[in-house]
């Protein structure tokens, strides 16, 4: 049986979303993403790899606050993977997705380097979970050791789940079975994640002649598969 | 000696386990016992997760969980689909459950202390803790003061009323921070007087399509995240294309602010002046539909337009615009926020805003379903007036044995409240704190509870959406230490006690659950028989019919109009400059998130700061104190005195400063000791409660200067050429 070529992409309602945070716990959470000591978040080396990005717009008083949740793109033309010696960052054509293989990567931070997005983030030291907080690990996340890069994969281990269930079941990928730890607890509904090939799927309906669409840095050519929604406005009559 | 074969030795050590892990609790049958795997339980596969359902309970709201469990560990926590409050989602809280059950820091068992405040806590056993609480409880008698939290469990308030009720005790104080700054206590208050019925309001977003928040920060977390968040979405995305319009009004800007669409920086305190003025205008205008002009009529008062503007800083235009956008919308919605709650003459304060919701008919976009019919326990949060009757009492020494569950009074409560000093009075103070918080140091015995997903309860839904529910909570695990629930001590202890032994006759809190759970009928999971209907009840994570009842008819109480003042401020203008603004933190709550390294470590929404505290101070502001982003300021109010690192705040009056609440603890685990300050410190007293929306201060800068743990970069902020958001 031949797998399915599959389209991941995320939407990003940024009108819906409203910073709370829910994405960057549950990212930690699921991805046994490390907290960084105060000592080192101010060194610049905290890890989220999933992160909310606060911008102001104008001045006091007509100012405005702008969230935008950042995480990795998985871009089709990913800057990061070129630069990488040993391939430890590469592509997978079948899903469109930029792996991240721990036990190839050497920790030369080129790709860091090379991302324009930021969203790359390097073990400076072994990851520290107090005993006995080893016990929330994620059983299905490798816990990365000092000198290794990590970043978003877009929960590959929901996505491998649900293929192999449904494989099992010798069906086709419904339409929302994968969800990352992110989207699926995000209050608002500001994120949603689909396969963009299945042209009834709830990102392809999302997206389809939606003015509101943009990428990030898009004029880089790095196409990236995370596509935001702009926020809008409402009319009121006065 | 016979000859034991492979098969028999593996037999027998397994056999051997079992009965280690019978006797290591009290009761087997309540848990999914860890057996060997030559004899796997029935639904555990290595590899393949179980998923139970329970409640969440890192805030009163309590939404519905499941969590992921393999080999006997709790991996991931998710929200349940099923639930009418959650639907599925979860907020950081939320997902962060997993690090309060597995906290380094919680009690590996029972200690005492001899010396109050030493935190020396010498480990006794079970035994010795049952013992010492019955003695003590047996000489109290009526002498005995319980004082629970807005999270503690239904069953088990209900078992400390019936304990309170069989020995004279007076019943059980509910309060903590997080009940006084959401305001819930004034907002249920005010409900009764409203609505004539005694629960949270529930505003029902979605079907408004223009909404004046009064300072609400109903995105951050106030009653709901989860549910508010939800809303929020379906109020951006209504059918046909609509998008609703949201204004906020407040002195700074909240993650609720930062997603209106007109953000109004107003005078703290103003608030309800500011909604009398808008009702004001509608019947003088008149405005909107003919009857909404009657009605405000009627509940308009004589309130001086012009003069409400030069009090809140709002021009008179600006006002006016609001009242239109307000009365030209088809489903206006007005929502009190929690500093109305925090004022003398609250429940005026929050009616002033509730009489625009009756003018636009918007009462039932406010209104919550009808609670099930059963005697369930919803705890009640009591009002200030109550927490100083029983600190009082504690000073006249009429408290003999202070027993504290699911609140934290010592940090929760200013310097000015006197906690300390009442306890001090309290011969004995029992603690069942699963970490050592401020409290617990304070106390001679700690006995921990077990956390929540390793307990049992219930947990009536409030704020009600959609349909009455009734949250189920269940061990999802074994306990992880030597932990014991707080409902099975008092039902052990109770036992010795003639007069209370009656009053709680059951052998243990499941069977107390069991009788009382049924009772709720077959919901919409069905089940005829009590044990079904049990287990549905944990199967599905709760109890909730299948379709809403219809609501009850209801009129409103308001019928005439209110005239809110300008609450007093305490400080004098001169000596204290500066409005203080407390808000809670996004991620640490009311700082009972502070124990957990992913709340910790995780950036604040709007500043991006992890770890820390910090306090808001509006650029101009800055600049004429000669402070930048980290320098460290004094903070003086008339109460009290706190330090923290300035962040320098674009959207904030420029006569607010603003601090949020959840660190400066001094107890409560290695992830929260000693970090940051408690601006409670600041806070003082008035007749009706807590001064911490009505505190003036004053700010000196120390010299000292400490780098900020934000995840944003700030590089160029302070040489001044970053945009216009930062002049200067």
């Amino acid at each position: 049986m031949t797998l399915a070529e599959h389209k991941w992409t995320m939407v990003v309602d940024l009108d819906k979303c409203t910073g709370c945070g829910a994405c960057v716990v549950a990212c930690h959470a699921e991805n046994n993403v490390p907290i960084v000591s105060e000592e080192q978040t101010i060194q610049g080396r905290a890890m989220h790899w999933m992160r909310i990005e606060r911008y102001w717009e104008g001045s006091y008083p007509e100012i405005k606050a702008r969230f935008i949740p950042l995480m990795c793109q998985q871009c089709e033309r990913a800057p990061c993977e070129p630069v990488c010696p040993v391939y430890a960052t590469l592509h997978s054509e079948r899903e469109h997705l930029n792996l991240q293989v721990y036990n190839r990567c050497v920790g030369t931070r080129y790709c860091q380097n090379n991302d324009p997005y930021k969203v790359r983030f390097f073990n400076f030291f072994d990851p520290i979970f107090d005993e006995p907080l080893t016990q929330q690990l994620n059983p299905d996340v490798t816990v990365r050791s000092a000198g290794v890069m990590e970043k978003c994969t877009f929960c590959v281990q929901r996505i491998r789940r649900a293929e192999e269930r449904a494989r099992l079941e010798e069906r086709p990928l419904a339409d929302g079975e994968v969800l990352p730890a992110c989207v699926q607890t995000c209050p608002p509904g500001a994120l949603v994640f689909g396969d963009l090939n299945d042209e009834a799927s709830a990102v392809s309906q999302l997206l389809s002649g939606n003015a509101r669409q943009f990428k990030l840095l898009e004029h880089l050519g790095t196409e990236p598969s995370v596509v935001y929604l702009k926020g809008g406005t409402s009319y009121v009559s006065t | 000696m016979a000859k034991i074969s492979r098969r028999d030795f593996i037999k027998m050590g397994a056999a051997g386990l079992l009965a280690t892990v019978l006797t290591g609790c009290q009761n087997p049958r309540r848990w999914v016992t860890l057996e060997p795997y030559v004899i796997p339980p029935e639904e555990q596969l290595a590899g393949v997760a179980t998923w139970y359902a329970s409640t969440c309970r890192q805030c009163p709201a309590g939404c519905g969980i499941i969590v992921r469990v393999m080999n006997g560990r709790a991996l991931k926590i998710e929200g349940n689909p099923k639930h009418p409050l959650n639907k599925g989602k979860l907020c950081a809280r939320g997902q962060a459950g997993l690090q309060v059950l597995y906290n380094p820091d919680r009690l590996p068992g029972p200690v005492q202390q001899t010396e109050r405040g030493s935190g020396r806590f010498q480990p006794i056993s079970w035994e010795e803790g049952l013992n010492t609480l019955y003695d003590r409880l047996r000489q109290a008698g009526s002498g005995t003061a319980i004082w629970t939290g807005s999270t503690t469990s239904g069953h088990l308030l209900d078992l400390f009323e019936r304990f309170a009720a069989a020995t004279g005790a007076p019943s059980p104080l509910v309060f903590d921070l997080y009940s006084e700054l959401n305001g819930l206590a004034a907002l249920e208050n005010a409900d009764r007087a409203f609505f004539g019925q005694n629960r949270l309001p529930t505003y029902n977003l979605e079907q408004a399509d223009v909404i004046l928040s009064f300072g609400a920060d109903f995105l951050g977390p106030w009653l709901s995240q989860v549910r508010y968040g939800m809303a929020f979405g379906a109020f951006r995305s209504q059918s046909l294309g609509k998008r609703g319009y949201l204004v906020q009004l407040e002195p700074r800007m909240s993650i609720t602010g930062a997603k209106a669409d007109w953000w109004l920086p107003i005078s703290p305190g103003t608030e309800a002046l500011v909604a009398q003025a808008l009702a004001r205008i509608i019947a003088d205008g008149p405005l909107g539909p003919a009857e909404w002009a009657t009605k405000a009529n009627t509940l308009a008062s004589e309130i001086d337009v012009s003069s409400v503007a030069a009090a809140s800083g709002i021009p008179v235009t600006e006002l006016e615009q609001l009242a239109h956008i307000f009365a030209a919308a088809t489903r206006p919605l007005a929502i009190p926020g929690n500093a109305l709650a925090a004022q003398d003459g609250q429940g005026t304060a929050i009616a002033a805003v509730q009489a625009l919701n009756a003018i636009a008919g918007a009462d039932g976009l406010a209104l919550s379903p009808d609670s099930p019919a059963t005697s369930l326990l919803k705890p009640q949060v009591s009002p200030f007036g109550d927490v100083q009757a029983l600190i009082e009492r504690m000073q006249a020494g009429d408290v003999q044995v202070l027993l504290i569950h699911g609140a934290n009074p010592v940090y929760d409560l200013p310097e000015s409240a006197r906690v300390v000093d009442a306890l001090a009075h309290v011969p004995f103070v029992v603690s069942f704190g699963p970490i050592a918080d401020e409290t617990g140091v304070q106390a001679d015995l700690v006995l921990p509870d077990r956390t929540y997903l390793e307990s049992w309860g219930y947990d009536v839904t409030s704020p009600g959406f959609d349909l009455p529910a009734v949250g189920s909570q269940q061990p999802v695990v074994t306990p992880v230490f030597d932990a014991h629930s707080t409902a099975d001590v008092l039902l052990t202890v109770t036992r010795g006690i003639p007069t209370a032994a009656a009053a709680l006759p059951w052998s243990d809190e499941v069977a107390f659950l069991k009788e009382i759970i049924p009772q709720l009928g077959p919901g919409a999971a069905g089940g005829l028989d009590t044990d079904v209907l049990w287990s549905r009840f944990l199967q599905h994570g709760g109890w909730w019919p299948a379709t809403a009842p219809p609501p009850a008819p209801h009129t409103p109480v308001l019928s005439q109009s209110v005239q809110a003042e300008a609450p007093q401020f305490q400080g004098d203008e001169q000596e204290y400059p500066y409005f203080l603004h407390l808000y809670m933190s996004d991620l640490l709550s009311d700082g009972r998130g502070a124990d957990q390294p992913w709340l910790q470590g995780s950036p604040d929404p709007m500043t991006t700061v992890a770890w820390q505290t910090w306090v808001e101070i509006h650029p101009q502001t800055a600049q004429k104190l000669g402070v930048k982003d980290g320098d460290v300021v004094h903070i003086t109010s008339p109460a009290g005195e706190i330090e923290a690192p300035v962040y320098i705040y674009p959207a904030i009056r420029p006569n607010t400063i603003a601090v949020p609440v959840g660190q400066g603890h001094t107890d409560y685990g290695r992830y929260a000791r000693k970090r940051g300050s408690n601006p409670m410190d600041l806070v003082g007293t008035t007749s009706e409660g807590l001064a911490w929306a009505t505190t003036r201060v004053k700010i000196t800068p120390t010299g000292k200067k400490i780098a900020q743990a934000g995840f944003e970069n700030k590089a160029g902020v302070d040489e001044g050429f970053i945009n216009e958001a930062f002049p200067g």
